[in-house]
């Protein structure tokens, strides 16, 4: 593995268009240490000041490290999504009739690059915050639906992944020959999927009027997650879909080149 | 001047194409499954796999192969099926207990204070890797329903004795007998599950004596058959590649 990537990476500096399909590459790195970047410091603005500042809701220190926090994330995820979406409508391949099978493998290869980034969005909301906010509950008794965790994985870590699964299927909608006259059912699916956690919080916090303190995270108030992330199963016929469409267009390119 | 290419170079050239788009596929499938397996797992199992305390002889050997198999059914359906791949239910659990080891040190250790003791994340490899072994040489989803399933609930228990025993052992504490684990959570008070919520060992099992475990264990393996049954379907719905033409 080492080799491979010494060797690619011997070949890309000696030659570097030899890495065509790779246009993208540092683009999908950078937003890779992007997202990693913000996190970790989100989970270290946390760890200064969560439990100094964090657990009453009715101080007024409260407001300036945890509720501005969260006004400043809607506002930038309002202005992502906008940005996303029109970009990637405005800048839609109208001609795709003439796309030319190296472009379009490179497509692929930006398509996946895309999920990549959709899933380490993913796992940071699902797999990190998700469970640290099990390890706040334990820790201090919610008086607020806006808890310095819930800031974080409810209003920044599922609208970010929705808005990066939203650009994923208008990627593929606007530029991908494949999806572009019809709709695929896994990719909807695997995207609209995890985004109904988003919704499910607003049957969470009403479920925690009830019992605010009682904090099992194995109940029922939490199942709405549950079902909603199980769609993200549908993430095997999206990589089929793909696969399959790869499997085509490197035979064109075959005998396109011979 | 560009030398055109040979037909042994673009052989080579797409050979390396595949491979590369196979590592870069990688990606979002190990990051996805690490994201939502982990969270249908806390948000199912919770409570059990979280605390040491709560890893009884009851519910925990049933609550989490039962929820475990989940994943590792669906996603081993559609690698076995379309990619002939006999890993996706060690693929599905190494990736959640990497996203729980990384929490559990990260947030309920160094965040919120709890020692790692108590925390410690059981694991589902075992089961998996012989849920993957049945499939492998049976090359059936009925045997392996049968077999691997049995199995998959079965070895959860003794897998993780080896972990957990330690904790079990009995102490006298404030003339109580209970166990280390016990001390551990009553040491370290959690304001979220104040102890009338733990559920463990509930009703007269204690009478069981020695014989409550194995019962656990093999309940478990009987109800996971159906279930791997059940989670493979499931997996064969989301492996459709269909599209449809209109909203």
């Amino acid at each position: 593995m080492s080799t491979q990537a010494s060797e690619i990476k011997a070949n890309l500096s000696a030659n570097p268009n030899q890495y065509w399909y790779l246009r993208d590459g540092y683009k999908y790195g950078l937003a890779l240490l992007a997202v990693c970047a913000m996190y970790v410091g989100i989970r270290l603005y946390q760890g200064a000041y969560a439990m100094d500042t964090g657990l009453d809701s009715t101080m007024p220190i409260f407001d300036v490290y945890w509720r501005r926090l969260f006004y400043i994330e809607i506002t930038l995820e309002v202005i992502f999504a906008i940005a996303v979406a029109s970009y990637l409508w405005l800048t839609r391949d109208k001609q795709m009739q003439n796309l030319s099978t190296r472009e379009e493998i490179t497509r692929y290869f930006t398509f996946i690059m895309w999920g990549g980034v959709y899933g380490m969005a993913v796992y940071w909301a699902g797999s990190y915050f998700g469970e640290q906010d099990n390890a706040w509950h334990q820790a201090a008794v919610r008086d607020t639906p806006f808890t310095p965790n819930h800031i974080v994985v409810f209003y920044l870590g599922f609208p970010l992944y929705t808005i990066l699964g939203m650009g994923l299927w208008l990627y593929a909608r606007t530029r991908l020959p494949l999806y572009v006259d019809k709709i695929s059912v896994p990719l909807t699916l695997a995207v609209v999927g995890p985004f109904m956690l988003l919704p499910s919080v607003g049957y969470n916090e009403w479920g925690h009027t009830f019992w605010f303190r009682e904090e099992l995270f194995a109940s029922p108030v939490h199942y709405g997650f549950v079902i909603s992330v199980w769609f993200a199963l549908a993430l095997e016929g999206t990589i089929l879909q793909i696969i399959a469409r790869m499997s085509v267009l490197l035979d064109k390119f075959a005998l396109e080149n011979q | 001047m560009v030398s055109q290419p040979t037909t042994i170079s673009r052989a080579a050239e797409i050979v390396r194409i595949s491979r590369i788009f196979d590592f870069l596929l990688l990606v979002p499938i190990l990051l996805v499954i690490i994201g939502t397996y982990h969270l249908s797992m806390i948000l199912t199992v919770g409570d059990w796999d979280f605390w040491l305390d709560w890893k009884d002889r009851q519910w925990w050997p049933i609550v989490t192969p039962l929820m475990g198999i989940t994943f590792p059914a669906a996603i081993q359906y559609g690698l076995w099926k379309h990619l002939r791949l006999p890993i996706g239910a060690t693929v599905c659990t190494v990736c959640l207990l990497l996203g729980m080891a990384i929490t559990r040190w990260f947030a309920y250790h160094l965040w919120t204070n709890y020692p790692i003791n108590l925390v410690l994340p059981a694991t589902l490899i075992p089961g998996a890797l012989l849920l993957d072994f049945v499939l492998l040489t049976s090359r059936s989803f009925f045997v392996t329903a049968i077999l691997g399933g049995m199995l998959f609930g079965a070895v959860f228990y003794p897998a993780n004795w080896a972990i957990f025993a330690p904790f079990h052992q009995p102490v006298e504490y404030n003339s109580s007998l209970m166990t280390l684990a016990d001390v551990s959570g009553y040491s370290y008070i959690r304001p979220g599950v104040p102890e009338y919520l733990r559920i463990i060992e509930r009703g007269v099992l204690r009478t069981y004596d020695t014989y409550a475990t194995p019962l656990s264990a093999f309940c478990a393996a009987v109800l996971a058959v159906p279930l791997y049954g059940l989670w493979s379907y499931i997996g064969k719905l989301f492996s459709t590649t269909r599209f449809i033409d209109k909203f």
